[in-house]
Order: C-alpha cells, then sequence, then structure tokens
C-alpha cells in the first residue's frame, strides 16, 4: 500500500476503534494504525509466508480464505472494515459487499480502476494490458472481477451502498485536479468510505 | 543447550479445585538454557495428557528425545540461547511428581486410587508456585499442545498479568461428548482388568497392564490422521519375525500393540484416570455462565492459536472457537491453520510454518 492511501486510511480510522483488515497482507497498515490511532486491529489472510510476517510485526491474523470467511465476523463489534485492493480477487465481490456491511458499520474500500486510460490504450493494442497497480500477466493474475470507477459506483448506488467519502489518485498516488474531475479515465486507484 | 533436572519439594499444603488437598507435594522438574539476570526470558511448557517434564535433549542415559525437542533447543524455535524453558511432570502424573504412584504423607503407602482428582487449573496453581519458587515473576509465553494447550489458555485466564503470551496449540476451550466418550472407554478398559481392584493395585503387587495397553491402543488410534495410518501402513502384513503375537496380521496391528504394550511398562492406570477427567471437566467458561467470551474479557497476554487440519480429535472448530471468542472479546490473538500430517499428533513434529508462528510469535514485541 503506497503511502497516500495509507494516510487517508489512516485519516478515516476513528482513534480506538476496532478494525478489521480483510486481505491483510504483512499486517503494515493495521501495525501502523495500531501505533497512529491506538486501533484494536485483526487482519484476515490466507497466505502463510504474509501471515508469518503478521505474526513478527505483533499483528494479530486470521488464517481464512476471505471468500468464505467474512460473514463469521458479523457481531463482534467491528467498527470499521478494510479492504485495500483485494475485492476484485473475490468470487461474488457482490456478496461480500454485503457481508463486510454487516460486521462493521463502515468499511474503507480501495479498487484499481481497469478504466484508467492506460489501461484502456493497452487494450486498445489487443493485449491484456498491465501496470503498477495490476502487474501480472493475464494467466497469473489474482484478480477475477476487474472494474472500472464507473462499474463500481454504480454497483454501489444500485445496492444501496453508500459512499460517504472518495478520494482518487492517479498512479503516483496524487490527487490531482485532474484525476479528480476525470476519475474513471485518469484515476489509477479509488479509495472508498463506505456506509450501509 | 543447558539441561537442568530437579524434583523440587514444597513443604506446604495445597488446596485442589475438588475441595481436597494435599499436606505437601514435589515437582519433577526439567529446565533448558538460562535465566537472564532480569529474569525475563522464562517459557513454560505445559505437556499433554501421556506427556512429561522431559520436554527437550536427550538425557545421559540414552533414553528418547524429549516429547518436544524437535521445537525446543539450541537454535530451535523455542531457542533455549536466547529463552529459559521450564518443564514439569503435572501432579496427578507418574514420572516424579506427587502422583497415585507417590507415597501418602499420612501412611507409607502410595496414594493409589486415593490420589484427589486434579484439574487444569490445578496445575496452573502449582506451575505458579514453581514460578515463584524459581523468582520468575511472568511468563514470556506459556506453551503446549492438547491437554498442554488447556493449560496455556487457563494461565492466560488466571493470572492475566503474569504472562506475556499464551500458545494454545491442537487445543480447545472445552472437549466435545464424542472425546469424552473417547475417554471413558479407554477408562472403563482399565477398570475391567481383573488386576486394577478398584484402583488399589499397588498394594496387591499387581498391575492392570491389558487394560492400560488396551486404552493406550485405542487413544493412539485417535491421536493419529487415517491419511498417515494409510501412508505408514496401508495394509500390509507384518512380518512374521517380529510379530508381537500369533493373532496378528497387520502390521498396523503389531505397531499398536508394541506402543500400547511399552506405554502400559511406563504409565500407570490411575494417573491414566485422573488425566482424562482433568480433560474432561476443563471448561474455564463454565465460571461465566457459559460465555467463553466473557471468560476472556480479562486475558491480557497475546495468543497464538493452531490448529492442524487433520486433526480429528481436536478439529480445528475448536481453535476457531478460542479464536473468535478472543476477538469478540478485544484480545489480541492470532489463529494459524496448518495441515499437519500426523493428526492430533502433529503439534508435537516440526513443520517449517508450524516452527516460524512459534519463533516469530515467540520473538515478536509490541
Amino acid at each position: 500500500m503506497n503511502k497516500t492511501l495509507a494516510s487517508i486510511v489512516t485519516n478515516w480510522v476513528p482513534s480506538g476503534s476496532k478494525v478489521i483488515d480483510f486481505g491483510c497482507g504483512d499486517g503494515a497498515l493495521l501495525k501502523m494504525l495500531a501505533e497512529q490511532k491506538s486501533i484494536i486491529g485483526y487482519g484476515v489472510e490466507n497466505d502463510p509466508a504474509k501471515i508469518n510476517e503478521c505474526i513478527s510485526n505483533g499483528v494479530s491474523v486470521i488464517q481464512q480464505d476471505i471468500d468464505t470467511g467474512i460473514q463469521d465476523y458479523r457481531d463482534m463489534g467491528f467498527d470499521l472494515a478494510i479492504m485495500a485492493s483485494s475485492i476484485q480477487c473475490l468470487r461474488r465481490p457482490r456478496n461480500a459487499m454485503k457481508n463486510i456491511l454487516q460486521v462493521a458499520n463502515e468499511c474503507v474500500i480501495t479498487l484499481p480502476n481497469f478504466g484508467n486510460w492506460e489501461l484502456r490504450a493497452g487494450l486498445l493494442k489487443g493485449k491484456m494490458p498491465s501496470s503498477s497497480q495490476l502487474p501480472a500477466k493475464w494467466y497469473e493474475t489474482k484478480n477475477l472481477h476487474l472494474c472500472t470507477i464507473a462499474d463500481f459506483e454504480e454497483l454501489c448506488s444500485v445496492e444501496g451502498f453508500n459512499i460517504k467519502k472518495k478520494i482518487y489518485l492517479n498512479n503516483k498516488g496524487n490527487a490531482t485536479w485532474l484525476v479528480s474531475t476525470f476519475p474513471n479515465l485518469f484515476a489509477a486507484e479509488a479509495v472508498y468510505l463506505i456506509g450501509s | 543447550m543447558k539441561v537442568v533436572s530437579e524434583k523440587i519439594s514444597f513443604a506446604r499444603s495445597l488446596s485442589l479445585e475438588s475441595g481436597q488437598s494435599l499436606a505437601q507435594f514435589e515437582l519433577m522438574t526439567e529446565t533448558y538454557g538460562e535465566l537472564n539476570q532480569d529474569k525475563t526470558n522464562a517459557v513454560l511448557v505445559c505437556h499433554a495428557f501421556s506427556g512429561n517434564h522431559h520436554a527437550a535433549g536427550t538425557k545421559d542415559d540414552g533414553s528418547k528425545p524429549g516429547w518436544w525437542d524437535q521445537i525446543i533447543g539450541d537454535g530451535k524455535a523455542i531457542d533455549t540461547e536466547k529463552y529459559f524453558v521450564v518443564s514439569l511432570n503435572n501432579i496427578g502424573g507418574c514420572h516424579g511428581s506427587s502422583g497415585p504412584t507417590s507415597v501418602s504423607s499420612d501412611s507409607e503407602h502410595a496414594f493409589g486410587a486415593s490420589f484427589p482428582e486434579v484439574s487444569v487449573s490445578d496445575w496452573v496453581e502449582t506451575q505458579k508456585i514453581l514460578a515463584d519458587h524459581l523468582g520468575i515473576d511472568c511468563w514470556e509465553m506459556v506453551a503446549g499442545g492438547s491437554l498442554g494447550g488447556m493449560q496455556a489458555l487457563q494461565w492466560a485466564i488466571s493470572y492475566p498479568t503474569k504472562i506475556k503470551k499464551a500458545a494454545i496449540i491442537a487445543a480447545s476451550p472445552k472437549i466435545s461428548s464424542q472425546n469424552i466418550a473417547l475417554n471413558e472407554v479407554a477408562r472403563e478398559m482399565i477398570r475391567k482388568d481383573e488386576n486394577f481392584h478398584n484402583g488399589n493395585y499397588l498394594l496387591k503387587e499387581v498391575s492392570p497392564k491389558k487394560g492400560l495397553k488396551a486404552a493406550r491402543m485405542l487413544g493412539h488410534i485417535t491421536y493419529l490422521s487415517e491419511a498417515n495410518m494409510s501412508k505408514r501402513f496401508g495394509r500390509k502384513l507384518q512380518d512374521p519375525d517380529s510379530k508381537m503375537g500369533a493373532d496378528v496380521n497387520y502390521e498396523v496391528e503389531n505397531y499398536l500393540q508394541y506402543k500400547g504394550e511399552q506405554f502400559a511398562q511406563s504409565f500407570d492406570a490411575n494417573s491414566y484416570i485422573l488425566m482424562t477427567k482433568a480433560m474432561d471437566s476443563f471448561d474455564p467458561a463454565k465460571s461465566f455462565d457459559q460465555d467463553l467470551i466473557k471468560c476472556f474479557e480479562s486475558i491480557q497476554a497475546k495468543l497464538l492459536v493452531v490448529s492442524f487440519n487433520s486433526d480429528w480429535l481436536f478439529p480445528k472448530e475448536y481453535g476457531l472457537d478460542i479464536q473468535m471468542s478472543a476477538i469478540t472479546a478485544g484480545i489480541e490473538s492470532t489463529y494459524v491453520e496448518l495441515e499437519g500430517e500426523y493428526g492430533h499428533d502433529s503439534f508435537l513434529f516440526h513443520t517449517e510454518n508450524y516452527a516460524m508462528a512459534l519463533q516469530n510469535f515467540l520473538e515478536s514485541n509490541e
């Protein structure tokens, strides 16, 4: 996770809150939130190497497949759920969104924007495009459900997921005028705070 | 690795959870490595039901390496170059600590069947007394598998400020009706041995070895996974020259006969009953209206909960029960699920991910 993204998430997380990070990787974000916002944090991760990094980092982690496990965390008193760059890797992203909003009142979702002009240009060449957000080849990628910002916001509107805050970033992690004005074309990544 | 074996006598009475008490008691201990000057590098390891104080290293007499030798030692997951590891035989056992085979203070005979009922909490109390004796104010970690994991969990509940980390491996916050049933079949085999004499076999100078052997054979099956047994024995026939008995056909039969026989030579039948009863009765939530979350609220230690997929005796749902209750209670707790080749016994064996999880947990700081 880049620094801008991390600082946005840090700003949005209430101090002392109870946070769950689905697809927490090495636990760096949770560790930072524990240090800066005194949160009680838990990560969910399925990669044994990353789990061991979490343990080394002193981050509480649960080894589980987030495709099946999200609903297990209902009624546990979470204030906020985070799903950073993971939603597009799930088999049923719409169900996952619904489940996340039953785990916590609010969730932070970040996703790579497949509508970004560089990716569109890549596709025009007739091949699956890649970028710094989407570096993997088509046959190696974990992404199952890539979408554009327009697609994602349409889903939120149809399903009644309330977007409380959003920030669009270019591929350098900056929220410039151009990116904020024409996000679907110029943003590389979008960050949302979503309520039920 | 520096190894010290010591039998420590405590000339004080010990009140037990059952309401009974011991006028005095002894603990057979083994320690590995050295306690640092601040006494902040101490790790307690708790044995499972048939384990004992000999957790690591090989004794000079050429006997077997300790039960957790793959995990404890110089440069191993619980690194004895950094940590001072304490292991003991629990009371009620039969390897040197006060138990049914030790002589009662008010008679010249062994306790036998009259040794009082013991519980996981009682063991934690004696371990606390041992910590005080060694001058250890706070354990860096308490760890154990199976019944040992239950002790680690009880430590976190009973002494929130005296333990920093608890590694709870292949354990459960309470065992199931099926687990109790299996234990009862094993106990029944012992009781029905003609040499049992209501537990007073020592006075008659006999031993219910047949019952004990059969009980262990049943138990042993439950500690292994089906896949592991198939891989190890399959349907291979036993070589006729090394048969344990004329009736033996398959290798797996011979193996169980051999293991059962060995166990019956070294274990005490009354201890078997006491240890399994302690496992059956473990249920820390019972004093909290069966609410495990409430029970966990006082915990200050960090938890590491480990389950093994091949363990059908204490399946992963038991570990998840601990983990999910810990999360709801807001306790720092990590849950790791490993394949584990050996079923319930997987906690005894080194694998890379298992050792790394334990080591990273032990060595992690705030």
